[in-house]
């Protein structure tokens, strides 16, 4: 299970539904982050944007800055 | 519709005309749950400091009543109150004392809200809730309206209220006593270090009737003055313009707030103060000589100890602060007390005033224990059920109170008593509880707002 109050901006997780997103900023809150969806095969509008991924989604992490 | 006569409170547990009082106002449970919503929801309250907050995303949790409430300041610089309360299910949405965030998540169930009070994060909205939820009808609950005046955040959750300038009247002078620069510039005051909270085991209104302006208390503090905590070693407080000057209760009957003051006579400088530090004490004097010249005759009151209703304390002189009873139930109140300097003060006066005014005020300076003494075991003595059939006594100085005083050459706001000869009086204790039954029997701002059915 992933500790998301570590997640420095710049870390790359992959969520439940096969999406990934790069880490934007994190409110440290243990249960949010602002993240960046880098793909996304749920909907292929979400790449690019910013939204805020709930801990719940988060299942891997790929890569760290 | 008029308050007049006699109702529930007015002329009956709160007596002003016969100077008399009821305890059950004091120690009633039922009554301490209708002056929750009939008072707290309905009146100005001081929530805290600007300069507590000064960077967007700064917040500090604070109170309303029996309400926890976040003051904060956006990204774009706004400042808001909300309920800290989560729409969802009602747990704190921020349970630390002060810090900077960017969002407000509740740890229950994870919603999440920004600090302009959106809520922004939904766990599973679309898989649970099918994006069907209106996010935008569950924002962090807000004010009716809030104002800050001269640093001070007050907000009051009733959207009829008068605004708050409207709220303090004639009183304001008297608030800016506290709030403007010692030289008397507008405002310049800040917060000194963190805000010290306790808890006493007395009902709100023992603190805010003393505050009011209960100088008869003035034996219990002769332990205080006989070891001289004051800022000269000498007394509580340098305050030498009480042996110069008029001594003064005043209060506006319409509006429920009251203060002491001292009026300096004409020719007479302010005495000299804060002797154990020459640079402090430097400070002061140049600060008192320019306060002077700046505000021309009302150069020469200077404040002492009042109360905005309801429940914020005012000492703008010695120790300078503001101070709230915040109710939390009939038979506790958790104090909150904010400690102010001069924003432009040198380091030394700060440094200074810090350790004078712990050592007067708090839960361990040596001024408030005694007050704290006597609420303690005062209200302890009046829950009995023999106790309760035995109402207080107001009555000092009934029907000596003056309507535009005037010495020389000036007039003072409000409806005047002046003390200096009769030593003290419970002409602005009345004033207090005459307004908190206003405030228990009416049912809306249009009795309340008085002075606007004036001719």
């Amino acid at each position: 299970m992933i500790n998301v109050r570590t997640l420095e901006p710049g870390t790359r997780v992959a969520l439940t539904d096969g999406s990934t997103v790069e880490i934007v900023s994190n409110p440290k809150d243990g249960i949010w982050v602002f993240a960046r969806y880098l793909s996304s095969p749920r909907d292929t509008s979400l790449v690019g944007t910013e939204e805020m991924v709930f801990a719940q989604d988060m299942v891997e992490i790929q890569t760290t800055p | 519709m008029a308050i007049a006569g006699k109702r529930r409170y007015t002329g009956g547990l709160v007596d002003v005309a016969a100077g008399q009082i009821s305890r059950e106002i004091f120690v009633s449970d039922e009554i301490y749950a209708e002056e929750l919503e009939r008072v707290f929801t309905r009146a100005w309250l001081f929530v805290g400091h600007e300069s507590q907050i000064p960077k967007p995303g700064d917040y500090f949790v604070s109170g309303m009543g029996e309400e926890s409430v976040i003051l904060c300041r956006d990204r774009e610089d706004r400042v808001h109150v909300f309920l800290n309360s989560c729409r969802h299910r009602g747990m704190k949405v921020c349970r630390y004392d002060e810090g900077n965030t960017p969002v407000f998540t509740c740890p229950y169930h994870g919603w999440s809200y920004a600090t302009d009070g959106k809520l922004v994060g939904v766990p599973y909205f679309r898989e649970a809730y099918h994006s069907k939820l209106d996010r935008s009808q569950f924002g962090l609950v807000e004010v009716a309206q809030l104002e800050i005046y001269k640093g001070t955040v007050w907000a009051t959750w009733d959207p009829s209220a008068p605004s708050f300038l409207e709220y303090l009247g004639e009183f304001r002078r008297y608030l800016d006593l506290a709030l403007d620069a010692w030289d008397g510039r507008e405002g310049g005051t800040e917060v000194l270090g963190g805000v010290q909270k306790w808890l006493i085991p007395c009902n709100w209104k023992f603190p805010a009737e003393n505050f009011s302006g209960d100088s008869y208390h003035n034996i219990s503090h002769r332990s205080v003055d006989l070891v001289g905590i004051g800022p000269s070693g000498s007394g509580r407080r340098d305050m030498r313009e009480r042996l110069i000057g008029r001594r003064l209760q005043i209060c506006f009957p319409d509006r429920g707030h009251q203060t002491g003051a001292y009026v300096l006579p004409n020719e007479e400088p302010t005495p000299p103060a804060y002797q154990h530090s020459p640079v402090v004490s430097e400070y002061f004097r140049r600060c008192e000589e320019q306060r002077r010249e700046r505000l021309g005759a009302w150069g020469r009151v200077t404040g002492a100890p009042g109360e905005l209703f309801p429940n914020t304390a005012l000492h703008p002189r010695q120790p300078r602060s503001i101070a709230v009873w915040h109710p939390r139930g009939a038979h506790r109140t958790e104090v909150w007390r904010w400690y102010l300097v001069d924003a432009d003060a040198p380091p030394e006066v700060k440094d200074f005033l810090r350790q004078y005014y712990i050592r007067y005020s708090g839960p361990a300076g040596l001024t408030e224990q005694d007050d704290m003494e006597n609420w303690n075991y005062a209200h302890a003595a009046s829950r009995g059920t023999i106790a309760r059939r035995h109402p207080y006594s107001y009555e000092q100085g009934l029907g000596f109170e003056v309507e535009n005083y005037e010495w020389e050459g000036l007039r003072i706001p409000g409806t005047v008593m002046d003390v200096t000869d009769s030593k003290s009086s419970e002409h602005n204790l009345r004033n207090f509880y005459r307004r908190w039954a206003q405030f228990m029997d009416a049912n809306s701002w249009d009795e309340l707002a008085t002075w606007r059915r004036r001719p």
